[in-house]
């Protein structure tokens, strides 16, 4: 499945070979190696190390405050037993659900925007009777270079039931006081409140896929009109199949980032889970568990959770990509 | 040279670089773990702190390592040197660090076997930072000052006091004894009492002889007149005329039939910043709410008179007639973003000395406001709350007799111009006519009467504290703070279906 992705990279050569080259291709090698060897001792030390230290720590019973000379207890497979059980991750309904659930919740909301917005953005971007189209295109990814905690307080002051400008504006167009939503202060209207803020971040999405729609051949869209393809029978048997790519990317990224969903609750919500537990997204919950609760072992195992739950779904999604995504010159239907 | 040894020394330098990088920034931490632990939680930071308070904390904090690197410069011969730790509660306001620096330096001046350096983390980094301390072996001598809440995180970390306290002779009967109480658990003496704050119910006046209600009772005994009758102040008569208090924009209370709870313009009660334990404790009284003695064996046990508290609490604000403000009304700027009482749309608060903290609007709009006694609970008892600050010593502590011996000089000596800083109340009951003199020139109006009911509430501890410890107490409670939040947020709650859940979350959470 991912062999696609590895086509064209150089293979690593084994012990074996590498006695076979060419004294040059040796020397070349080296000189490579030793290039990238500062690259490479800051990646085993600050990345492979602490994945393999939080896979130790997921089998220990460990705590911050635990003194450094301290001999931490085994715990086997239990901090995974625990959580397995823990009520604050799976349970599914009743007032304060499950921080999964909490994570999939939102995600069924975020995810269909994330995708359809920017693709919808990118197609009226694509249009030939759009004028100004490079003025819109640089609008609509502007706000994404701007740090996105400054544009989450932004959004934070936009949003506020009382003094933010879009309640203010849906006063004037006269919505009751007491209909007003209370957006990020209320459990009802939190995850649109997110989602509202995600939006601004999705010129990135929008400019990936409007170079997917550049990159469909206009002779395919011409023998559509010869064939009396309507607009709709043209997106879905002409666009769709050539920017499937682009979308299926674009959701691979999407699902990782929901799973990930993190910094806008910790900010907005100060990472209480405020309101009522609404936002305790998993990813803020193993956060706590680690730093706030200073549990490392707990929080290393649900560490390795997400990460299977993200491979488990990511393997899904790429499984069912032969079913809709269309390599063009690939031989893939 | 050959091309081969050129690139291989402008590696070698270049990874020398990266090496010297990494060392350096070990270093600076090893050095200034203030300010470096601040740099690497900023992120976190930015989302709760006052920018200009950080900025100032930052300044401050500068500061204050060059004055204790200059203190530790002058150190004179052998000194003993105790690190004190402040940021788990207050003390890191710049005024206050410069008072902290002062008595720091009148210490020093005192005698000559002992050099106390002065520690600053900001709060919202104070936690990692101490953990990262404890975790390393160099964790502080003197921890404070910080409360039980703020203190549970490092349940097994304080020393046992009683023996320092024998051997040094220490006075404790300047305090009340059931203060001293207050600060024994099963770590044995962990502390000794410095700053109290006694709980009272704050009430304004002009919001009862509008109504026309007699006021609170002042004395704790004494009886409320209701409708002409002498009746007991009991949570039930709190209810009733909370409900009287409770008014909508057409100006009828909730007792009216044609009261609409959605437009309450003025409520009759407020748990003014009260967490869900302490709800519980006020109202059901004192309570652990777990039991077991090691972990697997832990079980919530939250008292039924805790579930009868927070029925009631849900039914003052989503009952048929209301008279506490629910979540999103309290969080509304017209009831004072989330501090009712102080915007002057709730006739009634229960809260603790420390809330004259934060009644400035309350004054300024020229609304007097009042004290009266604590309620009568259900079984016939008054269950105040006293939340309390002191200063611990961490039980690695390589010193412990010289960090008592800073502990006691600060909860005395030191106590004289620490107290007014952090705005506490004295625990030494000599030296409360000072505090309540300067209380008494921020709120001019309130009566002497009214201050006496915070000294007659020290008579009223919460033993165990609302905030005493439980296994993996910081989790637990944050999950306490999740379950008020559902209440007071949440319409058409299956109440007994979440106290079940949270009481089945709890004993998971213990047992982490």
């Amino acid at each position: 499945m991912f062999e696609e992705l590895n086509k064209g990279l150089p293979s690593i050569p084994s012990l074996g070979s590498y006695r076979r080259l060419s004294p040059i291709k040796k020397h070349e090698m080296r000189q490579g190696l030793l290039f990238i060897s500062p690259w490479l001792l800051g990646f085993v030390l600050f990345t492979v190390l602490p994945i393999i230290a939080s896979l130790i720590f997921s089998f220990l019973d460990l705590s911050i405050t635990d003194g450094i000379l301290s001999t931490p207890q085994w715990a086997g497979l239990d901090n995974y037993i625990q959580m397995f059980q823990d009520p604050q991750i799976w349970t599914a309904s009743g007032g304060t659900i499950g921080s999964i659930w909490i994570t999939i919740r939102f995600g069924l909301i975020a995810l269909p925007v994330g995708i359809l917005l920017p693709l919808g953005i990118a197609i009226l971007m694509n249009s030939p009777y759009l004028k100004g189209s490079m003025f819109f295109r640089s609008a609509y990814y502007m706000p994404y270079i701007v740090p996105f905690v400054a544009a989450i307080f932004l959004w934070g002051g936009m949003l506020n039931p009382e003094t933010g400008w879009i309640n203010r504006g849906l006063l004037w167009l006269g919505l009751p006081r007491d209909m007003l939503p209370g957006w990020a202060n209320d459990i009802n209207w939190v995850y649109p409140a997110y989602v509202i803020m995600g939006i601004w971040g999705i010129g990135n999405a929008m400019l990936i896929m409007l170079a997917g729609l550049q990159g469909v051949p206009t002779e395919l869209y011409d023998a559509a009109k010869v064939d009396g393809a309507n607009i709709w029978h043209t997106f879905r048997n002409v666009t769709f199949p050539m920017i499937s790519p682009v979308l299926f990317y674009n959701l691979v990224l999407g699902v990782v980032g929901i799973f990930q969903f993190f910094l806008v609750p910790l900010v907005v919500n100060n990472g209480t889970g405020r309101p009522g537990g609404a936002t305790m997204f998993f990813n803020l919950y193993l956060y706590k568990t680690f730093f706030t609760f200073q549990n490392m072992s707990y929080g290393s195992a649900m560490a390795w959770l997400l990460f299977a739950m993200i491979m488990i779904v990511t393997v899904f999604l790429f499984g069912t990509a032969r079913y809709w995504v269309y390599y063009a010159g690939e031989g893939r239907s | 040279m050959s091309k081969t040894r050129y690139l291989a020394l402008v590696l070698a330098l270049l990874l020398g670089l990266f090496l010297v990088a990494c060392g350096s920034s070990d270093s600076d931490s090893a050095d200034e773990p203030a300010s470096t632990s601040e740099e690497a939680e900023a992120p976190a930071e930015e989302a709760a702190a006052d920018e200009e308070m950080a900025a100032d904390e930052e300044a401050a904090m500068e500061e204050d390592t060059a004055a204790s690197e200059d203190m530790a410069d002058e150190a004179m011969g052998d000194r003993v040197q105790i690190r004190w730790f402040v940021g788990l509660g207050t003390g890191t306001d710049p005024v206050q660090i410069e008072i902290q620096e002062e008595v720091v330096a009148d210490f020093n001046a005192s005698q000559d076997n002992i050099e106390l350096v002065l520690e600053v983390v900001p709060f919202d980094a104070a936690k990692d930072t101490l953990s990262t301390q404890i975790a390393s072996g160099s964790g502080p001598d003197i921890i404070g000052p910080v409360g039980w809440g703020g203190s549970n995180a490092y349940f097994g970390q304080y020393l046992d006091l009683a023996p320092y306290i024998e051997a040094s002779g220490f006075d404790t009967s300047i305090f009340d004894p059931e203060l001293i109480k207050f600060y024994q658990t099963e770590e044995g003496q962990v502390g000794l009492p410095f700053a109290v704050f006694p709980g009272a119910m704050y009430y304004v006046p002009a919001m009862f002889d509008e109504v026309g209600l007699a006021y609170p009772p002042q004395v704790y005994g004494e009886k409320y007149e209701l409708d002409g009758e002498m009746v007991d102040w009991t949570w039930d008569v709190v209810t009733e005329i909370a409900r009287r208090l409770t008014i909508d924009a057409n100006g009828y209370t909730a007792l009216d039939e044609e009261f609409d709870p959605e437009q309450i313009v003025q409520v009759g009660y407020e748990p003014q910043w009260q967490g869900i334990s302490s709800i519980g404790t006020f109202y059901g009284g004192p309570s652990y709410y777990y039991t077991g003695e090691a972990q697997g064996e832990y079980e919530a046990a939250i008292p039924e008179e805790w579930i009868e508290a927070w029925r009631w609490y849900y039914d003052g604000m989503y009952g048929d007639q209301p008279f506490i403000a629910t979540g999103p009304l309290a969080g509304a700027p017209e009831f004072g973003n989330g501090n009712p009482f102080n915007s002057g749309k709730a006739a009634m608060g229960l809260t603790q000395t420390w809330y004259t903290c934060c009644l400035g609007d309350l004054r300024d709009a020229g609304v007097e406001f009042q004290m009266g006694i604590q309620p009568i609970s259900a079984d016939g008892e008054t269950h105040g709350r006293i939340d309390a600050d002191t200063f611990r010593v961490w039980k690695g502590t390589q010193h412990p007799q010289e960090a008592f011996d800073v502990l006691a000089y600060l909860i005395t000596t030191g106590g004289d111009k620490l107290l007014p800083t952090y705005g506490a109340m004295p625990a030494i009951a000599e030296k409360t006519d000072a505090f309540f003199e300067a209380k008494g020139a921020d709120y001019p109006s309130v009566t002497p009467e009214s201050w006496d009911v915070f000294i007659q509430g020290l008579a009223y501890p919460d033993i165990p504290s609302a905030e005493s410890y439980t296994p993996n107490w910081v989790e637990g409670f944050a999950r306490l703070e999740t379950f008020k939040g559902l209440l007071a947020n949440t319409p058409d709650l299956d109440f007994d279906a979440e106290v079940q859940k949270l009481s089945d979350d709890l004993t998971v959470i213990f047992n982490k």
